[in-house]
């Protein structure tokens, strides 16, 4: 009797407990997967399957800022409503993948163009690759093969292979970006934790300015200049807000803890 | 001498106030003037926007002055084509909202 009770007892506990989580465990995205963006604003709509793009391979050559502040990309996925023709302008995509720039001495393919014939499909795939059998021209293990390795996300620990000079992330597009001097950081600080015990988190300006600048954080991700204006707690960051909106998805995850909270409990 | 003076000033007025001079006259003042304004706001779109690393330099008084010149071209870049206006827009958005940020909070200090 004990034993059915117990039985129907942890039966509807662990129902409480899948149902609470929504019913669908996350499952963790493979190395070459994190940071993967799928767009389909219009491409079924066009006949073609929805771009892949794999934020790996381009921010081992630009900053983020380069692509979400000059070239206009939104921070969040599929809200830039890209079309083939401001590709083919050359804005978007096509302000690198014109036919005509070139990044480590490889000319870029060009995206979208106005006069692509059925012929032009195996470039077309090249982007609009989901669901389709295309092998990529850059391997993801080969490539990333001599990247410092990092505990999670693309398994890279990009911050290390910036600062060794492994990859030089582009910050300047001619014709896009404006010749500006470098950036002046704001001095680090610290972030108390609400929790008792854990270690405080040091928010390190430079390292994040180097790679984004002001605009792209202040003030759409952060409202706040003085420390302490921002009121945020982990649950809001897991949901994709604040630091979320890039450790969810591209940058380090936030399973990483240590390489934020790394201030010595006293 | 005097004579050649007002014959010079009346043909420069009977050939100001010609039709056929005034048409074509008028239209190239308008296309430089478009010209002119195309050119102007991308300069000042770069001038403006070129200045966001260094927004907290800035006195208050800068600051409004630079979001004074981010609202006086963006009824320029909405005269755009759409992928230009769409994207400059953004842009300038995006360092108007800066600039308005710092402003504020250093105002509040």
């Amino acid at each position: 009797m004990n034993r059915l009770l117990f039985g129907v007892i942890l039966v509807i506990v662990s129902a409480a407990m899948v149902s609470a989580q929504g019913g669908v465990k996350k499952k963790r995205p493979l190395p070459d997967e994190f940071g993967r963006v799928i767009i389909n604003n219009n491409s079924e709509k066009a006949g073609l399957a929805p771009v892949v793009f794999n934020h790996w391979l381009h921010r081992s050559k630009f900053t983020c800022r380069l692509c979400h502040v000059d070239v206009g990309f939104a921070m969040k996925a599929g809200t830039t409503g890209i079309k083939a023709a401001d590709n083919a302008r050359g804005f978007y995509c096509g302000s690198c993948h014109n036919g005509k720039k070139s990044a480590d001495n490889v000319q870029m393919f060009e995206a979208c163009s106005k006069t692509a014939v059925p012929a032009d499909k195996t470039r077309c795939m090249r982007c609009h690759s989901l669901g389709k059998n295309v092998t990529p021209k850059y391997d993801f293990a080969e490539f990333t093969a001599g990247l410092p390795k990092g505990r999670f996300g693309n398994g890279i620990d990009w911050e290390k292979a910036e600062e060794t000079g492994v990859i030089k992330p582009v910050d300047y597009l001619e014709g896009v970006s404006i010749k500006r001097k470098a950036i002046t950081a704001q001095k680090d600080f610290a972030l108390s934790p609400k929790l008792e015990g854990m270690p405080e988190i040091i928010f390190s300006h430079k390292k994040h300015t180097l790679w984004n600048g002001c605009e792209l954080c202040h003030p759409e991700i952060f409202v706040g200049v003085k420390k302490g204006t921002t009121k945020y707690s982990m649950v809001e960051i897991f949901d994709g807000k604040y630091c979320g909106v890039c450790h969810v998805s591209v940058a380090f995850p936030l399973t990483d803890c240590q390489r934020c909270h790394t201030k010595q409990v006293q | 001498m005097k004579g050649s003076v007002i014959f010079s000033i009346l043909l420069g007025l009977i050939l100001f106030s010609s039709p056929v001079i005034q048409e074509p006259c008028s239209n190239v003042s308008m296309l430089y003037g478009t010209a002119y304004a195309e050119q102007d706001w991308k300069t000042e779109f770069d001038d403006i926007c070129g200045r966001t690393q260094d927004a907290m330099a800035y006195s208050p008084e800068e600051l409004r002055k630079l979001v004074e010149r981010c609202d006086k071209i963006k009824p320029l870049i909405e005269k755009l084509g759409e992928t230009e206006r769409k994207v400059y827009l953004r842009r300038l958005e995006m360092c108007r909202e800066l600039f308005v940020f710092t402003l504020e909070s250093k105002e509040k200090k």
